[in-house]
């Protein structure tokens, strides 16, 4: 078992090097020598999951510092293994889906290698046996995003997107690594178990954790796209959607989630948990109206993504491990469904992503829209697929926890009422009504089936089939049966409203669109979709921060202060010295009659001071 | 009795009837090797009123070696006598132990020495001989007005410098210090050094700062160490006062000067300032390997500054700092000697003017000055600005429209090496000042 | 073979190739690369012979005991260490420099500096220590001045002159040190002998301040890490920075410790300043070389924060991200100061899309930067690792803004990637041919192996690190 998980956490990285150097013999390599690895893995992680006899624990000593000795172990439970099975599962697929939609690419040795590095973090991250794996896992995934986003490096838009990912999500980073320091500092250990037991035994002092609890927090908002540090998500759109699919949507996206579920004991006895659930409900209602607006494919999918983690970090911060974790699982398979199906119409509709000129795709590729129609459903809460349970369980846990019942409570409802608005718009604008841009439909290629319909189609199953099988995932992920409290009338009610919105979707985007446009013209509307569609400005605050406040504020002071204080006191000796050089130099009369006086003097002066001197 | 002092006159007198002849050089080379060979057997002036010490004796065999150098490079007949001439009194005036002789002995010198500079070709030179000149009859004045005194008090000629005796003695004693003091250019005695370095020949300013400035320093000390250790309290402050002032006043106006014989000049009047630290700090038992290290370093390194500066002027034209821009693609043989004696100058490591300032400046931090070193240090530090600008000059100037030409290797090459070795030899081996005695 | 050999050969050596062999560049060359080389194996040598604490006996020299001055080389796990990261360094920078010009000149004075530097690792007497410190910056000022970019006299002069002062104050102190303890062998020389540790140890502490540098006396190094041709930096960053960290904690903190207990603060805040200082310099700065100068200070910062610990941890960090900074600052400054080399530009501004003209070049710097931000993975993580916890373990919670300094490092480091190596293609670029020398790329290439490979297993190192500091397992920390 341990050899079987050690390879699990090396296949990538080495595959990854082995990809990128036979793919530069033969582009076509790169892929088959990615889509073997990537199965292989899946498989793996298959063995290990039916094989499942208990965590495998391997701790490792990673260096010794002086006294200390930095840990670098793999502990692998059944929560990592529900997470290795959707990175390696999903994984898998996305490079399967890759072989059509990065045909025409040059680079793609650099693509698949890329990909299986980032699968490698992920995997790193949730065998994570103590805090510095997990961060170096973290970390991994947070470069190769970054690498990713910006694939297309020699565009402007994919490079400046990178840049924003890069560093949105390490703001956050830096409290996870400050975070690692308090942790080691104050109790001597960075093993995620034992920090969860000294946590619930209350070893640790209840403000120093509260305050490691807010910093991890951090990270994981970072990480996850939650608010404020989300705008980096919808940025990341610019990269290959089979990027985004994998990495924006389905796996690393979790990892914020992962951590606090990982420390979930820590968190209950930091008592930060109301922390968790109140920034997951501001995300979750930003990221659902911002969804509403959007005019591209992919912004849509970004700000529902946002909103559904913020869900699973509801869950969660309103105590339930079971609902947190079950959506996040959920929200993976449908997402990643979504992502890439929005992957197959940017293909097929030769690179274009605005919603506006689609319409009436249903037609040129009606599996596409089948497969998508189901992960939409699953997404909006229908029953009786996947998303439906998850996301009744988180709203029950917010109405349930008097602290959370209330104002996150009711902003949770909202946001999980509205994924059926955004998604329908998403889903009738393409698939559905007239062609709005006919050069456009009549380029529109019926996609590859064994390459982007099956994938499509085994996702769509997957997110079917795992309705059924809720409370065994809930198991899986929380340890335990969770013991659903209902509540009378709320799904009588979210279901009616859930219904009546697609009711209204399907009118105001299919039957009759020219109305709302001209609702859209009003100007409070035109207000409102200005707030929304730029994600309530937050970017624009968060650049300005950046660009005028630390670079132009602060950064300006300093180089301000360096040259003109520190540097120029530095070579101000030599101005001084050329002044004191001046004055010296009146000395220097160079007449004979002056040396002679001079010297006189001195002996004057010299006799004066010795009588002085005898005198006394 | 032959010694070192007898070789040197006669054959300064003897060559007199060899100028204009080419044996001239080879005569008083040889004349110098002997002096050498019979210093190095220990033989001294067999007279009253001198005697001889391991320190001195030493001194002596590095004098004789800059002589040698002084005078392959020389090329003038009537310099290389006056250079026997002057390395003859020097012997006399290290080794003069009583103040009559030590008196008589610095008067020949400083008389050989106007002598060598009125040797005159230019109105500059003239300027030059004529404010030394000057300075020096009133120096010698001062020197009979502190003797007079001295003497009124009682003090004998034939004796050595008294410890401590009257007021009137004291106050001649420290009234012939500042007579003296014109030789060591200590400020404000220093006027004519300024210009008198600068504009006489370069050849003669290396005798002249160079060798004769370095014996008399150390022969003053040699007289006057143990009087001024009995009289801490008034020659700390006083003395200290002066080293302060006179490296400091050398060091500035030696920045941001144009004329690279001035820079030397000034650099010679700061270089007093450091051997007078020596005089402070004469409590200290290091003081007097101080004063020696320094004199030697200094010999060595001033006159091959001055002789390297002689080469560029004579073969190059060089005499400012503009025509100096790009000099190692002239002569890189000869900037390298340059540099290297300038570095020495500044107290860059492995070179003697580095161990000399550290044991100079140990000694005043041995006598608890160490606030005082501090300033000697600082202003070295600010000297190494002028040093490594003109290294900086040589070096990383381009070359301004001149055709390179390349002098051809003469004596003058070997004197630089000779010079050269000086200092590099006591830059790294401390042991030949500090295991003897 | 005698370790003097090492000391003196390259002087002599320096000297014969600069008169003589003024016209065969390859002479030189090859010369100086096989010096490096015995260096290297000198070095890694010692690591066989060395004692399990204390000092291995090189051999004294030149005795003068009327000035307790003797050429006295002795070595322990510390300056083994320096040694040879200081010869890997001068092997790899002989290679980077393969094109330079007037190679028989500016490879005799890295010979003449690789003398210089090992006679400062190996001499245990204060003088001769100082005799080569000083000796140290006569190649530099000469490498700068001659080789250097459009302001490179100022930056030599400015160099020579700031350091030297500081030189200045390092010779009192030494000198102080003989006259209260009555020797200059800082084998022998306890604090307790001392009369003024006080007085001493700020002459020191400044003057070595100066050498790595530390806010406020930072100002020659972008001037000089500018103007200096890129192998040049390389090795100031590499080396001579080192030499001043290197002295700090041999004769401020192991010389020194109860005074240096009592001021260990002064070295922390000037630290953390120097570490934030540093970045926001590199946050503005849009001149390539400039930001990584800012950011080599800004680690250096770190390095000033891990020695004020005294502690066995805090200063195996140091030590770590001593020879991490080297390894990673070294193909940043190698390729800023090719881009201008073929670009004429040091603007960021200017550059843009090298990734397209020039990938294994900027995958480098990309690695490299990472490297500098400190990504896990990089011999970058590991040093700031070590440091944010042996630094809270000395000081307490508060220390854990020395993970923010990261953050700065991201900022600058990901900013400046996507202006020069990401994005379009400038005009500039794209008319410039990138063009790398083999034995040049085989550098950066090394550079870049290490730093993954000590990035990845820190333990090769840390197993040599840690003895080196092992007299500290019982004294605890600063506080």
């Amino acid at each position: 078992m341990h050899n079987l998980a050690l390879t699990l956490l090396l296949l990538p990285i080495f595959g990854a090097l082995f990809a990128f150097v036979v793919g530069k013999i033969n582009k076509k390599l790169a892929f088959w020598s990615a889509e073997i690895i990537g199965l292989a893995l899946f498989a793996i992680t298959l063995k290990l999951f039916l094989s499942y006899d208990g965590a495998i624990d391997i701790p490792m000593t990673w260096f010794t510092l002086g006294d200390f000795s930095i840990p670098f172990g793999i502990y692998i439970d059944e929560l990592s293994l529900v997470m290795l099975l959707i990175a390696t599962g999903l994984g898998f697929l996305d490079i399967h889906f890759a072989h059509d939609y990065m045909a025409e690419d040059p680079h793609q040795p650099r693509y698949y290698a890329k990909v299986l590095f980032f699968i490698g973090g992920m995997i790193l991250l949730v065998s994570a046996k103590d805090m510095v794996a997990l961060f170096s896992g973290w970390e991994f995934m947070g470069l190769a995003s970054y690498l990713l986003i910006s694939f297309w490096h020699e565009k402007k838009d994919p490079a400046d997107a990178g840049v924003s990912a890069f560093l949105f999500t390490r703001f956050g980073d830096i409290f996870l690594f400050a975070a690692i320091g308090l942790l080691f500092y104050l109790t001597g250990t960075l093993d995620l178990v034992s920090l969860n037991t000294m946590a619930s035994n209350g070893e640790i002092e209840k403000n120093m954790m509260y305050l490691i609890a807010v910093f991890i927090f951090i990270a994981a908002i970072g990480k996850s796209g939650q608010f404020p540090l989300f705008p980096w998500l919808m940025r990341a759109m610019e990269g290959p959607t089979t990027v985004s699919a994998l990495i924006h949507g389905a796996t690393m996206v979790n990892s914020g989630i992962y951590i606090v579920a990982r420390l979930f004991d820590f968190y209950v006895a930091s008592q930060a948990l109301i922390v968790v659930a109140a920034f997951g409900a501001v995300s979750a209602f930003i990221g659902a109206t911002s969804a509403l607006v959007q005019r591209e494919l992919k912004k849509v999918l970004a700000y529902s993504t946002m909103s559904h983690l913020s869900l699973a970090f509801i869950g969660l911060g309103a105590g339930s491990l079971a609902a947190g974790m079950t959506h996040l699982v959920n929200h993976a398979v449908f997402k990643a469904l979504l992502f890439l199906g929005a992957g197959a119409i940017i293909m097929s509709a030769a690179h274009i992503k605005d919603m506006w000129k689609f319409g009436g795709f249903k037609a040129k590729m009606p599996l596409v829209a089948f497969f998508m129609g189901i992960g939409a459903l699953s997404l909006s809460g229908i029953p009786p697929f996947s998303g439906f349970f998850s996301k009744d369980a988180v709203i029950v846990a917010t109405l349930t926890n008097p602290q959370t019942d209330g104002l996150i409570s009711t902003l949770t409802l909202i946001a999980g009422v509205l994924s059926i608005a955004y998604i329908g718009r998403l889903w009738f604008l393409t698939f559905a009504g007239e062609s709005r841009d006919k050069v456009l439909y009549e380029k529109v290629k019926q996609p590859s089936l064994f390459w982007i319909a099956l994938p499509l189609g085994i996702m769509a199953v997957a997110t079917f089939v795992m309705g059924f099988f809720q409370e065994n995932i809930a198991e899986l992920v929380s340890g335990a049966v969770p013991h659903e409290e209902h509540i009378e009338g709320l799904l009588i009610g979210l279901l009616s409203t859930i219904a009546l919105l697609g009711l209204l979707v399907y009118y105001y985007y299919v039957k009759r669109l020219d109305l709302t446009q001209k609702i859209a013209a009003q100007p409070l509307m035109q207000a409102i979709h200005k707030v929304l569609f730029n994600g309530y400005f937050v970017e624009f605050f968060i650049h300005y921060l950046a660009k005028e406040v630390v670079v132009g504020g602060f950064a300006k002071a300093i180089h301000w202060i360096d040259t003109n204080i520190i540097d120029a006191s530095v070579n101000g000796v030599l101005t001084l010295s050329q002044k004191i050089r001046a004055l010296l130099a009146k000395t220097d009369t160079g007449l004979a009659s002056n040396n002679s006086g001079a010297m006189l003097l001195g002996v004057l002066l010299l006799l004066g001071i010795l009588f002085i001197g005898g005198a006394m | 009795m032959i010694s070192a002092f007898t070789i040197l006159f006669a054959v300064a007198l003897l060559s007199l009837l060899f100028h204009r002849s080419v044996l001239l050089k080879p005569l008083s080379l040889t004349a110098i090797a002997l002096s050498f060979f019979f210093t190095l057997q220990g033989a001294t002036v067999a007279l009253m009123g001198f005697s001889s010490s391991e320190h001195i004796q030493l001194f002596e065999l590095v004098l004789e070696v800059v002589l040698f150098a002084l005078v392959l490079h020389e090329e003038e007949d009537i310099t290389i006598t006056q250079t026997l001439f002057l390395g003859a009194s020097s012997v006399l005036l290290l080794q003069a132990d009583n103040l009559l002789s030590f008196i008589i002995s610095f008067e020949s010198l400083s008389i050989i020495s106007v002598v060598l500079v009125s040797y005159i070709k230019t109105k500059e030179q003239a300027e030059g001989a004529v404010k030394m000149f000057i300075a020096g009859s009133l120096a010698t004045g001062i020197l009979l007005l502190g003797l007079a005194f001295y003497v009124m008090g009682g003090g004998l000629l034939l004796e050595p410098l008294a410890t401590g005796g009257s007021l009137f003695m004291d106050v001649g004693t420290f009234i012939m210090l500042a007579g003296l003091f014109y030789k060591l250019t200590i400020v404000p005695f220093h006027g004519w050094a300024a210009d008198t370095y600068a504009l006489v020949r370069h050849s003669h300013a290396a005798i002249l700062s160079g060798v004769a400035k370095t014996v008399a320093a150390l022969a003053i000390f040699t007289i006057f160490a143990p009087f001024l250790a009995t009289h801490l309290e008034l020659s700390v402050p006083l003395l200290a006062t002066l080293a302060v002032v006179t490296m400091t006043l050398g060091n500035f106006l030696a920045l941001f000067s144009k004329n690279i014989a001035r820079i030397l000049s000034y650099s010679s009047i700061a270089h007093a300032g450091y051997m007078l630290l020596a005089f402070v700090a004469v409590k200290s038992s290091y003081a007097d390997e101080g004063i020696l290290y320094m004199a030697i370093a200094y010999i060595f390194m001033q006159s091959g500054a001055f002789l390297a500066l002689d080469s560029m002027k004579k073969h190059y034209g060089v005499s400012t700092l503009e025509e100096l821009q790009g000099f190692s693609a002239q002569n890189p043989i000869l900037a390298f000697f340059f540099t290297l004696q300038l570095f020495s100058l500044a107290g860059i490591p492995l070179l003697a003017g580095f161990l000399a300032k550290a044991v100079v400046f140990y000694a005043g931090v041995d006598a608890g000055l160490w606030w005082l070193v501090l300033i000697a240090l600082l202003n070295s530090a600010l000297s190494v600005g002028y040093y490594a600008w003109i290294v900086k000059t040589m070096y990383f100037d381009k070359l301004t429209a001149k055709e390179v030409f390349h002098a051809p290797v003469q004596f003058a090459t070997g004197a630089q090496v000779i010079l050269a070795l000086g200092t590099l030899y006591f830059g790294v081996f401390a042991g030949s000042i500090f295991n003897i005695s | 073979m005698s370790a003097i050999i090492f000391i003196f050969a390259p002087f002599v050596l320096a000297l014969l190739l600069a008169l003589f062999f003024r016209g065969k560049s390859s002479v030189s060359k090859f010369v100086s690369l096989a010096l490096f080389a015995s260096m290297l194996s000198f070095s890694l040598d010692l690591f066989t012979k060395l004692p399990n604490s204390g000092y291995l006996d090189l051999g004294s020299f030149l005795a003068v005991p009327a000035f307790s001055f003797t050429l006295s080389l002795q070595v322990d796990m510390l300056s083994t260490i320096m040694l040879t990261l200081t010869s890997v360094m001068l092997i790899l920078v002989a290679f980077a420099s393969w094109s330079m010009k007037n190679q028989a000149l500016y490879y005799s004075l890295l010979i003449f500096f690789s003398g210089a530097i090992f006679g400062v690792f190996m001499s245990t007497n204060f003088l001769w220590f100082f005799i080569f410190w000083e000796l140290t910056l006569v190649p530099m000022y000469f490498l700068v001045g001659i080789w250097g970019a459009e302001r490179r006299i100022y930056a030599a002069v400015k160099f020579f002159l700031y350091t030297h002062v500081a030189s200045m104050l390092i010779l009192l102190a030494f000198l102080l040190i003989y006259k209260e303890a009555g020797t200059f062998d800082m084998t022998l020389v306890k604090e307790g002998m001392l009369l003024s540790p006080v007085l001493i140890w700020w002459l020191l502490f400044v003057g070595f301040a100066v050498k790595m540098p530390i806010f406020p006396f930072h100002t020659w190094l972008p001037d000089a890490h500018v103007q200096a041709p890129a192998p040049i930096s390389v090795l100031l960053a590499g080396v001579l920075l080192k030499m001043g960290a290197y002295a700090m904690i041999r004769m401020v903190i192991l010389l020194l410790p109860e005074t240096s207990q009592q001021y260990a603060w002064v070295i922390l805040t000037l630290g953390l300043i120097t570490l934030f200082y540093a970045g926001f310099m590199a946050l503005y700065e849009t001149h390539l070389k400039k930001m990584v100068a800012y950011s080599s200070i800004s680690h250096m910062g770190l390095v000033a924060i891990a020695i004020s610990t005294m502690s066995y941890a805090g200063l195996s960090a140091a030590l770590y991200e001593m020879i991490g900074h080297a390894f990673v600052i070294a193909p940043l400054f190698l390729i800023a100061g090719f881009l201008h080399h073929k670009t004429g530009s040091w603007q960021m501004g200017d550059m843009g899309g090298i990734m397209q003209k020039a990938p294994y070049i900027s995958a480098i710097f990309v690695l490299a930067g990472l490297g500098a931000l400190g990504l896990p993975g990089t011999m970058g993580f590991v040093g700031e690792l070590s440091i944010l916890i042996s630094a809270m373990h000395s000081y307490g919670i508060w220390l854990a803004v020395v993970a923010l300094g990261s953050l700065f490092g991201a900022g600058y480091i990901i900013w400046t990637l996507r202006r020069v190596i990401y994005g379009e293609m400038s005009e500039l670029v794209a008319k410039t041919n990138f063009k790398m020398n083999i034995f040049e790329f085989a550098a950066l290439a090394t550079f870049a192996l290490f730093i993954i490979l000590f990035g990845l297993f820190p333990n090769i190192l840390f197993d040599f690190l840690n003895p080196a500091f092992a007299q500290f397992t019982s004294l605890g920390g600063a506080l």
